[in-house]
């Protein structure tokens, strides 16, 4: 795994720069029911194919943004700031 | 040392001499020889012994693509004598056979231990009894492989070196395609760097003796400025990242656009006896003779699938090489086998080699119509060098990795490129051009068409490209017969795959019991796994599975391909020996005191200054100094800043007044323990919030973390390496604390949980009033400039109080014996602050929601299963952390997270986790520690000063 | 209470240090205090260096962070701040990382009036290296996987980015010249790993008075 992601503020870097936050999965706006509340924890959509998730510039200006990814090609279609 | 004449495009300097030593005897070799070159110059034929059958392998590629010449140099093994340069004074030696190369006692196993190693063999014959496997492992290592690292290698400088390159395009082999497609691409305009895996680029064409052409095409690329990496060999393709090893820097090249000009590999023949020393194929006996002026036999037979062993005989006869007969598998050889023919050479039409005979090298061949077996008319030749060829595959294995796709051809009879992804070109022989024009024109058309990817186009070189598709498109394939999968089974070892000795009937035998698709094929008998990464074996294993199993090839497809492309030393991926080391403004003090310093996630911390006990007893008696610089250090700063931490901790920290300091534990929305530590508040818009040492970096990112999702007016800033931080602690800290500050330091003025501002010694400093360490204490926190100054200046002021610097290990002690916990030592992802006895930090009736308040509301109602709780232990032992607490039954029920001797308290105490039912004080709890039973008593509270009595004092 | 517990503008003598300091006097540097800092101004001549890489320590170099929106930041800049690129105004680079945050390196402006802005003294949060010379680009390479061919990175461009496997912010202050910024706590570290890559080349360290004055607009 060596492909490179764009960032938003400082431009495009290794993926190594990164640090990996995850397929986006927002957290509830209201109290959720314990078996929502669980899946927002615990249950990923785990997609083989485009999913957005959250990235961070660890070795850069240490902001979070988001991307979408081919998953199975780990192809970086865009990248944006929330 | 025998030579020819001079040969045209001969690489030696005849004028020199280099000496270098092959299993203790010299040899003499030119500059510009190979290891391999010398030797057969020399009059050596067997130049390894086999990975299974320990038996002979001679020279076969002479182009570093086989197995048959690895040997080891200067002790390290893995080089292959046939590229690796002879040097002055390098000492050579075989692999894998003992005592020697010509006496091999484990031939035995090719002899009679046939039926004993078949595939998978280690988990049939030597099975049983299975008490004696770990014998027979140790035989069958002894027995098997490429060579041996010593045990205890002579420490010596081996530079090994990253370089990181970027480029608008990488063009991977220098071969006459590579070298056109770099040159038109640097002409438009674009940044190119070439790799070639040979001590200088020209690939195939070399041996064609045409040098003077092809320098003056390598002079037009360097002066285009194309960077060309000579010996550089691609290792593979990592999302458009190519690791280019040359010598003994890795050089690590991105690049917009690849083209990939990696030639073909020419395959061998597979046939009875087809791996003794004297078969060759036809472009290794070619490269002896034109580039090192050596001949690779007195009289040859031919076999040949296409005009590259009718060639190969062209050039081997005006060397001075008898060719006896030539096979060729076509039905009609064409124009060059007339030639021959009518030069007195005997062409067999049609036929091919079916059995090399001989017991120490070849001295006969067999040749035969095609086909298993043999046929009724043979031909049997005396002879000393059986040149083959079967053809060529494209060496397409970086492009497949990097997506491209294959399919097979069978007019070819090899697995040619179908589909290229975006940013990825093909030139030359990989793309499937064959002849000298094409693979010319190919690679400037890929060159070009490269550059025009990058937006580099003109009008002439968009005319150029359609110009050069029309050319390539007109058909110039070259007659070639596609290869049987085995001639001659029946009459010897057939070999499909010379580098892990797999042979046809393995293969067979595999389908047989199953293994019927490829990739299983592959794992169960190895073949394509050795050190030529399915160069030799591929094919053929392919053809033989689709044979034996009826599919076409296209059915059976390929292996996946894989890096690395070349066996590359682990050294060579190692890098430089440097590791990131975080260090306190303080660490060289700690060790002028004589500190052990030890790894703290990535930080290097005094662990003690050799006394841990004697350093905890000084805290509890007098006062002690400690560096705590590695504390994460996290400014929060705006007008959300009081929610904003409101919203990420359990507790409140809105209402904290500008001043005072409160602990938070931070837990996920799981309601899961994520880190804790103190927060300061410094005015209505600034909190300092700082962490665990090892959680600094995983607390920034939560907090910016949700920072982004929430978009509060809030900065957040870590200051962790901006500031220096020492715990001064003991019944004395009071008193040094009032003498280096001008601070009133009285209990009612500065009382625990504050904090305040003052100078030491000249130096600004933030001091909290807090108690990790269970006495009276300050945390003074202040620019990572002044580290030693100020703690030289607290050393100096407390030395009349008895002083004394504390490590790491004595802050364990002292904080266990106040049961404060150390976030994932005595928590770990599972436990919440109801089970880790910290209920009271979770302030369910705030309002607003909190990260962790919806999960912490369910967990509220539950009681924990099992509680983190103190114990004591009467006799002395201290349990090793991770000894598990066990039930009635025996059963594990729980462990031990930390344990130490209390000098304080002189005993041992701990903390566990146990059954909820046992976490009572005066309950028993058994530990079973590494085979020996303990009982200890629970507490529940503190060890040491319980009601925070001296901490508040 | 305030943040001045972060500025190193100490009294009574107290001397600041950088955490190069111990490696560089091993290399044999002369120190002198300049402005409250003990700093590696000489260290013994290698002309041959200075014909490949050489590098000093810039760690006492002031460095402030400024917050605030990215309107606010541009007022007090007096100067659009662009992403990427640094912005000399007198001895100091403005530099924005993000939106919200810029980093001003080699002065402390008074931006007190400034309005809807604050300033975090951040200049012991980075230690810095210049790293010069023909082979300076070379050397990065040992070690860094950022792109510094010059049509990628020209002068004044800004890159934050992993060097040396550390987060750290690059700043191309000329032609063949780099400031290089990198937690204070890696100094040591990084130290041993430019001077590493750097003498494999040919180069050796300097000390700031080998150090031109850097020239300002590109």
């Amino acid at each position: 795994m060596s492909f490179v992601l764009e960032c938003p503020n400082c431009g495009v870097r290794e993926v190594t720069d990164f640090g990996f936050g995850g397929e986006i999965s927002p957290r509830p706006k209201e109290r959720p029911s314990f078996r929502e509340l669980n899946t927002y924890n615990y249950f990923r959509r785990n997609v083989a194919g485009v999913q957005r998730e959250w990235w961070f510039h660890r070795s850069g200006c240490r902001a979070w943004f988001i991307a979408e990814r081919d998953t199975t090609t780990n192809e970086v279609k865009f990248t944006a700031l929330p | 040392m025998s030579r020819l004449g001079k040969q045209p495009g001969e690489r030696i300097a005849r004028d020199t001499t280099v000496t270098f030593t092959f299993d203790g005897k010299q040899v003499q070799a030119h500059e510009g020889d190979t290891i391999a070159s010398a030797l057969y110059a020399a009059g050596q034929r067997t130049f390894s012994r086999s990975f299974k059958y320990h038996r002979r392998r001679g020279l076969m590629c002479v182009a570093g693509q086989c197995p048959n010449c690895i040997c080891a140099v200067d002790g390290a093994p893995g080089a292959r004598a046939c590229t690796e340069p002879a040097r002055e004074g390098i000492t050579v030696t075989h692999v894998n056979a003992t005592p020697s190369l010509e006496f091999d006692a484990m031939r035995a196993t090719d002899i009679f231990g046939g039926p004993f190693t078949p595939p998978g063999f280690y988990y049939k014959t030597f099975i049983k009894p299975r008490r004696l496997w770990p014998l027979y492992e140790k035989i069958l290592r002894n027995a098997a492989g490429l060579g041996k690292l010593r045990k205890s290698q002579p420490e010596r400088e081996w530079r090994t070196e990253y370089r990181r390159r970027h480029a608008d395009v990488l063009v991977t082999g220098g071969g006459i395609a590579g070298l056109n497609a770099a040159l038109a691409a640097a002409q438009l305009g674009a940044d190119v760097v070439l790799a070639d895996e040979g001590a200088e680029p020209g690939g195939q064409r070399l041996i064609g003796g045409e040098v003077h052409e092809i320098a003056a095409l390598v002079e037009r690329v360097r002066g285009a400025g194309v960077e060309i990496i000579d010996h550089g060999s691609a290792l593979g393709y990592f999302d458009g990242m190519v690791p280019v090893w040359q010598r003994d820097t890795l050089h690590q090249v991105r690049a917009a656009q690849h083209v990939f000009a990696t030639g073909a590999i020419e395959q061998p023949l597979v046939f009875a006896g087809n791996d003794l020393p004297g078969v060759m194929l036809a472009g290794g006996a070619r490269r002896l003779v034109s580039l090192y002026a050596v001949s690779p036999g007195r009289r040859a037979v031919v076999a040949t699938t296409s005009d590259r062993g009718l060639d190969a005989a062209v050039a081997l006869r005006a060397a001075g090489v008898q060719i006896v007969a030539i096979a060729d598998l076509r039905p009609d050889a064409g124009d060059a086998a007339r030639a021959l023919r009518a030069d007195g050479v005997p062409v067999f039409a049609g036929h091919t080699v079916i059995e090399a005979r001989g017991s120490k090298h070849v001295d006969h061949a067999v040749i035969g119509a095609a086909g298993i077996g043999s046929g009724g008319d043979e031909h049997e030749f005396e002879c000393d060098l059986i040149v083959v060829s079967g053809g060529a595959t494209p060496a397409s294995s970086l492009l497949l990795q990097a997506g491209a796709e294959s399919a097979y051809d069978p007019a070819r009879g090899h697995f040619a490129l179908a589909a290229l992804p975006d940013g990825l070109h093909a030139a030359g022989e990989v793309a499937g051009a064959e002849t000298d024009e094409t693979v010319a024109w190919s690679g400037e058309l890929a060159g070009l068409q490269a550059a025009h990817a990058l937006g580099r186009a003109t009008d002439e070189s968009t005319a150029r490209v359609t110009e050069l598709e029309g050319l390539l498109a007109q058909p110039n394939a070259v007659a070639i017969a596609v290869a049987p999968p085995v001639s001659g089974e029946g009459r010897g070892k057939c070999f499909a795959c010379l580098c892990e000795d797999v042979t046809s009937k393995d293969v067979h035998l595999s389908i047989e019991e199953g293994y019927d698709s490829i990739e299983l094929s592959k794992r169960y008998t190895t073949v394509t796994m050795g050190p030529c990464q399915g160069r030799m074996c591929q094919l053929p294993s392919v053809r033989l599975m689709a044979q034996e199993t009826g599919q076409s090839l296209q059915q059976v497809g390929t292996t996946t391909a894989r890096p690395p492309w070349v066996s590359v030393p682990m050294g060579i991926l190692g890098g430089r020996p440097v590791e990131p080391a975080k260090r306190s403004a303080i660490h060289d003090r700690h060790r002028e005191l004589g500190a052990t310093v030890k790894w703290a996630g990535d930080w290097r911390r005094a662990y003690d200054y050799g006394d841990p006990e004697g350093e905890a007893l000084a805290v509890n008696r007098a006062a002690g100094l400690i560096d705590v610089s590695t504390l994460g250090k996290l400014i929060v700063r705006g007008p959300d800043a009081g929610a904003f931490l409101d919203r990420l901790y359990p507790n409140r920290f809105a209402n904290l007044k500008p001043g005072r300091i409160r602990y938070g534990v931070i837990s996920s929305d799981a309601g899961r323990i994520v880190d804790d530590g103190t927060i300061c508040r410094i005015d209505d818009e600034t909190f300092y919030v700082t962490t665990t040492s090892s959680g600094a970096g995983a607390v920034e990112e939560w907090f910016s973390w949700w920072l982004a999702d929430w978009g509060d007016d809030v900065q957040l800033t870590d200051v962790t390496q901006g500031l220096s931080a020492v715990n001064l602690a003991g019944p004395k800290a009071r008193e040094i604390m009032g003498a280096v500050t001008d601070l009133d330091c009285s209990n009612e003025a500065f009382a625990y949980m504050d904090g305040k501002q003052a100078r030491i010694a000249g130096v600004d400093c933030l001091i909290l009033r807090i108690g990790f360490v269970g006495e009276v204490g300050y945390e003074i926190h202040f620019p990572s400039a002044y580290g030693e100054h100020v703690w030289d200046a607290l050393m100096d002021a407390g030395k009349p109080h008895g002083l004394r610097p504390f490590g790491l290990e004595p802050q364990r002690i002292l904080r266990l014996q106040k049961m404060h916990i150390l976030v994932g030592q005595d928590t770990d992802s599972e436990s919440t602050p109801f089970a880790a006895a910290m209920p009271w930090i979770v302030k369910l009736d705030k309002e607003d929601d909190f990260i962790g308040k919806w999960a912490l509301e369910h967990y509220a109602q539950q009681t924990p299963t099992t509680a983190l709780v103190g114990f004591t232990l009467p006799n002395g032992h201290v349990p090793t952390e991770g000894a598990v607490v066990v039930d009635a039954a025996g059963t594990p029920a729980g462990q031990v997270t930390s344990a130490r001797h209390s000098p304080v308290l002189d005993r041992t105490i701990g903390m566990a986790w146990v059954p909820e039912a046992l976490a009572h004080d005066g309950a028993k709890i058994t530990i079973s520690d590494e085979g020996v039973t303990l009982v200890a008593d629970i507490q529940t509270r503190p060890f040491y000063d319980p009601d925070g009595e001296v901490l508040r004092s | 209470m305030n943040l001045d517990f972060l500025i190193p503008a100490a009294d009574d003598g107290a001397l600041a240090h950088s955490p190069m300091e111990p490696p560089a006097r091993k290399a044999g540097a002369r120190f002198e205090v300049r402005d409250g800092w003990n700093v590696a101004v000489e260290f013994p001549s290698r002309s041959a260096a200075e014909d490949a890489v050489t590098w000093a320590d810039v760690s006492h170099l002031p460095k402030v962070e400024l917050q605030g929106a990215s309107a606010a930041i541009d007022a007090a800049a007096g100067v659009e701040l662009p992403f990427g690129t640094a912005v000399r105004q007198g001895d100091a680079w403005w530099c924005r990382l993000t939106g919200t945050r810029a980093l001003i390196v080699g002065a402390r402006p008074a931006l007190e009036s400034a309005d809807g802005v604050n300033t975090l003294d951040v200049t012991s949060n980075f230690a810095a290296l210049t790293v010069m010379g023909p082979l300076a680009r070379e050397t990065f390479a040992r070690f860094c996987a950022l792109d510094l061919r010059p049509h990628v990175t020209p002068v004044n461009a800004l890159r934050p980015g992993s060097i040396g496997r550390q987060p750290g912010i690059l700043i191309r202050e000329d032609e063949d010249r780099y400031l290089f910024l990198f937690g204070w706590a890696t100094g040591e570290y990084m130290w041993s790993v430019v001077h590493d890559a750097a003498t494999h080349l040919g180069g050796g360290p300097v000390g700031t008075d080998a150090l031109a004055k850097v020239a300002v607009g590109a």
